[in-house]
């Protein structure tokens, strides 16, 4: 790892100029992401703003309005008894993610800003353009079994890998960040970013600015909501393809649906024509698999990933299917 | 016995350079003296960044010393303090032999900058015994043979305390769950399990 | 003579050591504290073929707390690698290993080029990250199944038609043809890595300038001390070989490796001690691996099931510059009694690294594809998978008429299936569901050589009664020290807590590599043979103070509890007073124990059986294995809970291999794209369920006196084609090549 300067300040705007101020410098988080990618070189960060112990962290409801505070850790979340009453389905998915040791350590902020975990781009002696534009990317003609059938571009084919950011997109969470100019709001949907020509930014948040807190409006979604992870083992792995599904029903309607896929693109995957398809509909299986064919419409599978094709609707189809009732897990 | 030179390479550079940078360490900002630090590879400017004070408490016992920024929590313990019951298994953060309790928290010390557990308490496998009296999670695995090569053990160890004291031990599968954080290559899985079984049936404090 | 047994052989005692690794204290190779200690980090070549045209280390050295950067360019000469051998990949048996910073040349993608010594860690690992490498590259040939048809003959087969790899015939050549019912099948193997949870490590120490000390990651001190003695050119005796502790090994440990070279280098040219760990990256470059195999499969029955013929075909990968095989064939002969066997193995040199032996290595490849084309033909007779083997249970071993030493399979079949659930299973596969789960039921039967080396072990009793005993053998993880203190203290009627054994420094008595599953089988007898060596000197010295006992022969004499009885019981002494009236303060012996030529006259070999029972999702094709029973007819236990540890964690690294476990390399760049624990997937907790265990216990005195037969590989060896088996009952779906990953089974 490269040597960097380490400073703890004790006030958030004190931590933002500090990253203003180097044109390396970096938040440190649960340090979960960017320390395994400074172990492997990839990232270079010449300074290190520790902002955990920040006053950003805890839970709190408003209203029709949660906010997390960013610094609050994965398993506070995924245990805290606001969110396991109104937004059971952010709960279940960040217990979907990683390990307890990792989810104890990693933050709302940092989890936002997961990094890919294509092996091309985790390798510095292989082609990746999000590591380093123009090399081009490896994946595209190489090994791609995990990688997007969505929204990807011929510079980046790489999926966002964190399972809390699909639930995020499918509950329409806001991201609150404050930066050199000020406090803005994000919505999650503009958060993270398509690869296009740029596959070097995963997402709209400006290097200096700091995310402080995530809001997410209550809806009627948390009586019906599951989240499917498929992987290749039965814990600790990515996602071959996951499905955030909740659904506002009555009796056996579905009022409006929200659902959003993991493991298929550079970003949560929302998928909105299905949504619009099973408004009023019944919690049907045929209904279930006429929505998941709607939302593979477009959808554009590589050498090794085609199983994706399949697996996908299959995926969404089981998620409803539990989400509504129709079937036990 | 044949006294050999060490190999050491640029000499004369060397302590051309250790002449120079007193003046020069004066005249640089910080950050430009990283940059320089790690590029222009001079050993006085690098001491002089190379060092971050931490004042940790490990075990009970308070250590205070300054340190590379960039030393793990891990390596902290294992190559500064000697204490090598925490494991390196991987040093990405892909297999909890490094498990240790953060304030009171199951971690991976390998993901950890030592630097940000300054007034922070560490509790690592050496601390767990009181004395000579195992504690009972220790005991356990001994009892169930929850251990082959004992590598991932101290990590097990710790996380399954861990996982207790969290209420995630209520059933075999949630055990199971809450522990595949821990990767044992030599399978005593099922082993380990009843162990944590035992405990948590068993009631004593964890 | 007699030694009234305390019943200590067979009891699940706790470990010796274990202790010691629940409170952190064992220490493992990279843990031991030496002064003035420099840490190495290898760099890697990030091409596959080819040659370094230049290596800029010129950031790297000045770097802070870089004390050297050593490669081919400034690397001190290694005394052994001047040897006339000619460049590797000539014609020789089999080739010769990796010289590290001999020359330029790259021979595979990961190879170590250069090391950096430095103060610190952090310090050696950012200084590795700045050497410049220009490389002038050569295609590199990666692809497997692109180049299989240029597989060659291995070179033992060339030089002996009776070895193991060369072409067999038994009965007609491709007897199979003629039979009334054929399958014909392909299996594929990727390449695995044993991934143990300790990361290959050493410290290398020269004491002077030519006396040695390691403390180094192997299954073997005593093939370690020898092979560095011959690579540095320096007398056996001046190397020592510290290997007490081992963080798993599964084969990796069973030869030493470039790593090691360069640290002695290293410490070598810096006069220090040097401490070098591989990366987990480096695990998967340069400590070998079990090899990718492609298998062909043609199998022929009668209906009433019997085998006609089986034609097993093998190609298996190994690197340019070095042949490896393995067993893979050997089941195929000698499982099944089937008149006509033709089998031919063949070798794939691809720009890889060498291959090593991983647990079960050979055996656990070709059950894969052997216990799965059993399981074929059984559907396709109609005859249910259990009854088919039986069937075809050979009396002798059908590959040379040998007698077995012992064979209870047909126990195993009957235990397990009773404690699976056997009579549960449909013939008909997808008839079981739970829901979405799709329910199933499948076994295989593994086998190994119950093999058995020459071993020596000193024994000491001391003035107190204690019994120390030393030998060089490693414990890589199955519980050696625990099963050796057993058998000591039953020889010598003591209780464990008097007996202490000691193990892994190449300075004790000899002992080769740990693995093959004969370390049991080779050490047991050497304690045997020291503890009666100290009762023949306890009588002696017994009879020349105690008139009891004055000329008394072994047979007319009791060892109990601790104390030396004459037939009659009569009176007793106790082993610290033989040794008081006879003046002495110990008696110290070192005797061994070796393999007779009973070997010649039987087949011996041990044999787990595996039942699995899987749930696979109908509509995700997520796989959960619900259950497994693993029986083991492996001869005598020692330790019934160290024995049975082993068992279950080979039903771990078989689920592993069965659902989990691929090494991919992108073969444009010939360049390993899993290589680390998030990509490449071992069995984690909630993969792997309660196994039942169960042993025959049955004690084989032909393989050795004890009567073990030994099941470190056993233990792996037909749980993934179990497993696989029980996927096609459940799903009706054969998967034929490994790992079966979800994507397989929608």
């Amino acid at each position: 790892m490269n040597l960097f300067q380490y400073v703890r300040p004790a006030e958030q705007k004190t931590a933002i100029a500090a990253v203003a101020a180097e044109p390396t410098a970096r938040f440190l988080g649960g340090g979960t992401n960017l320390l395994d990618l400074m172990k492997r070189h990839i990232m270079q960060p010449e300074k290190l703003v520790d902002v955990t112990r920040l006053p950003l962290k805890g839970i709190t409801q408003q209203g029709n309005i949660i906010r997390i505070g960013a610094l609050t850790r994965n398993t506070e979340i995924a245990e805290d008894k606001t969110i396991l009453q109104n937004l059971p389905l952010l709960a279940m998915a960040i217990n979907a993610g990683a390990s307890a040791q990792i989810r104890n350590m990693a933050t709302t902020g940092g989890n936002l800003l997961q990094r890919t975990r294509c092996p091309y781009f985790y390798d510095t002696a292989m082609p990746c353009n999000k590591r380093e534009p123009g090399t081009g990317c490896g994946a595209l003609e190489g090994f791609n079994r995990m990688h997007a059938i969505f929204g990807f571009s011929d510079k980046c084919i790489a999926v966002n890998p964190s399972d809390m950011n699909v639930a995020l997109r499918a509950l329409d969470a806001t991201v609150v960040v404050n930066g050199p100019k000020g406090e803005r709001k994000i919505p999650i949907a503009d958060f993270h970013r398509l690869p296009g020509d740029t596959p070097e930014k995963d997402t709209n948040l400006d290097k200096n600015e700091l995310i402080t807190a995530v809001t997410i409006p209550i809806s009627p979604f948390s009586k019906n909501a599951y989240y499917l992870k498929v992987r290749d083992r039965n814990s600790y792995a990515f996602a071959l393809v996951s499905v955030a599904a909740a659904l506002n029903m009555d009796g056996n309607t579905i009022k409006e649906a929200r659902l959003a896929m993991g493991g298929v693109a550079h970003k949560p995957w929302r998928l909105t024509d299905a949504e619009t398809f099973l408004k009023s509909k019944t919690a049907t299986e045929e209904n279930f698999q006429q929505a998941a064919q709607i939302a593979f419409q477009g959808a554009k599978a590589f050498k090794h990933n085609q199983y994706k094709l399949k697996l996908g609707p299959n995926t969404i189809v089981q998620a409803l299917s539990v989400a509504s009732g129709l079937k036990s897990v | 016995m044949n006294e050999q030179e060490p190999f050491c390479p640029n000499e004369s550079r060397r302590s051309f350079l250790k002449k120079s940078t007193v003046i020069t360490a004066v005249a640089l900002t910080p950050a430009a003296a990283i940059n320089a630090a790690n590029n222009h590879w001079d050993e006085h400017i690098a001491a002089a960044i190379e060092n971050v004070s931490l004042s940790v408490e490990i075990n009970g016992t308070r250590h205070t010393m300054d340190i590379d920024p960039r030393t793990s929590l891990l390596d902290l313990l294992r190559e500064n303090l000697h204490l090598t019951g925490t494991k390196k298994g991987c040093d990405y953060g892909q297999c909890g032999a490094c498990t240790v309790h953060v304030n009171g928290e199951r971690v991976l010390s390998c993901l950890t900058l030592a630097a940000t557990t300054d007034g922070s308490k560490v509790t690592t496998i050496e601390g767990l015994a009181n004395g000579d009296e195992l504690h009972p999670m220790q005991a356990a695995f001994i009892k169930h043979d929850g251990f082959q090569c004992g590598y991932c053990t101290p990590g097990q160890i710790m996380s399954a305390v861990a996982c207790i004291r969290e209420g995630h031990a209520s059933s075999r599968d949630q055990i199971r769950e809450y522990m595949s954080g821990n990767i044992c290559r030599c399978g005593a899985y099922p082993n380990i399990v009843d162990a944590i079984e035992e405990v948590q049936k068993g009631g004593q404090k964890v | 003579m007699s030694t009234k047994s305390n019943k200590v052989i067979g009891e699940p005692m706790n470990r010796v050591d274990g202790k010691l690794k629940v409170t952190g204290a064992a220490t493992y190779s990279a843990e031991y504290k030496l002064a003035n200690i420099a840490y190495a980090v290898l760099v890697s070549s990030t091409i596959t073929k080819g040659t370094i045209k230049n290596i800029d280390t010129k950031a790297a050295e000045n770097a802070p707390g870089v004390i050297a950067v050593i490669s081919h360019v400034n690397s001190i000469k290694v005394p052994g690698y001047q040897e006339q051998h000619g460049e590797p990949g000539q014609p020789k048996p089999a080739g010769r290993p990796l010289r590290v910073f001999y020359d330029n040349k790259v021979y595979f993608n990961g190879q170590p080029i250069a090391v950096v010594v430095a103060g610190t860690f952090e310090r050696a690992r950012y200084a590795a990250s700045l050497v410049k490498v220009q490389y002038d590259k050569e295609t590199p040939q990666t692809a497997f199944e692109e180049n299989m048809n240029k597989a060659i003959v291995p070179e033992q087969a060339k030089q002996n038609p009776k070895a193991a790899v060369a072409d067999y015939t038994r009965g007609t050549p491709d007897g199979y043809a003629s039979a009334p019912v054929k399958i014909e099948t392909e299996y594929f193997q990727p390449t695995e890595f044993h991934n143990p949870m300790e990361l290959q490590s050493i410290i290398a120490h020269w004491e002077t300038d030519d006396r040695l000390t390691l403390y180094d990651k192997v299954q073997g001190t005593q093939p370690t001390q020898q092979n560095f003695a011959r690579e540095w050119q320096i007398p056996v005796e001046n190397i020592k070989v510290i290997s007490t502790f081992v963080g798993g090994a599964f084969g990796n440990g069973l030869r030493n490796w470039p790593h090691e070279t360069a640290a002695i280098i290293a410490a070598k040219m810096v006069n220090r001690p040097v401490k070098l760990m591989l990366t987990r990256e480096q695990m998967f470059y340069m400590v070998g691996y079990r090899p990718r195999t492609w298998q062909k499969i043609n199998m022929g029955a009668t209906q009433d099931g019997k085998l006609v013929g089986i034609t097993h075909s093998v190609v298996g990968q190994t690197s340019s510059y070095e042949q490896f095989t393995e067993g893979t064939l050997q089941q195929t002969r000698t499982l099944y009694e089937c008149p006509n066997i033709s089998t031919r193995y063949r070798l794939l040199p691809l720009h890889v690294s060498t291959p090593t032996p991983m647990r079960g290595p050979g055996e656990a490849t070709g059950a894969w594809a052997l216990e799965c084309a059993i399981d074929e033909m059984a559907h396709a007779l109609n005859i249910d998978p259990i009854e088919f083997r039986l069937r075809n249970y050979p009396e002798k071993d059908p590959d040379n008429g040998k007698p077995w030493s012992s064979n209870y399979i047909r126990d195993c079949y009957k235990m397990g299936a009773e404690a699976i659930g056997w009579k549960n299973r449909k013939q008909q596969p997808g008839m079981l569901r739970d829901g979405d789960w799709q329910i199933g039921y499948g076994m295989a039967i593994g086998m190994f050589g119950a093999n058995r080396q020459a071993a020596k072990v000193r024994g000491k009793l001391y003035g107190d009664g204690t019994v120390l005993m030393q030998c060089a053998v490693t414990d890589i993880g199955p519980g050696t020290g625990t099963a050796m203190t057993q058998i000591a203290a039953d020889n010598m009627s003591l209780p464990v807590e008097k007996v202490t054994f000691q193990w892994g420094n190449s300075d004790f008595p000899e002992m080769g590599n740990q693995g093959g599953s004969s370390t049991v089988n080779s050490v047991g007898p050497a304690v045997v043979a020291a503890c009666n060596s100290i009762k023949q000197k306890l009588l002696e010295m017994a009879g020349r103070n105690k008139q009891e006992f004055a000329n008394a022969k072994m047979e007319e004499v009791m060892f109990e509890e601790g104390k030396l009885f004459p037939k009659d019981k009569s009176t007793s002494i106790a082993y610290e007073d033989i040794l008081k009236g006879g003046g002495a303060r110990d008696i110290d012996v070192i005797e061994g124990a070796r393999p007779g030529s009973e070997r010649q006259q039987y087949a011996m070999y041990a044999f787990s059986m595996h039942f699995a029972e899987v749930h696979v999702h109908a509509v995700t094709g997520q796989t959960k294995v619900a259950k497994v029973v693993a029986c083991a007819d492996a001869g005598r236990i020692i330790n019934k809970k160290t024995a049975g540890n082993q068992m279950i964690g080979g039903v771990s690294g078989g689920i592993g291999m069965a659902l989990e476990e691929e090494a991919v390399i992108d073969d444009r760049f010939g360049r390993y794209i899993t290589k680390d624990l998030a990509d490449y997937h071992v069995a984690v907790h909630a993969d792997v369920p309660k196994v039942e265990v169960l042993f025959v216990d049955k004690p084989d005195l032909l393989v050795d006196p004890i009567g073990s037969k030994g099941l470190g590989e056993i233990a792996i060896i037909g749980v993934a084609p179990a497993i696989a088996n029980a996927i096609f009952n459940a799903t009706g779906k054969r998967i034929r090549e490994l790992p079966i990953t979800p994507d397989k089974l929608i």
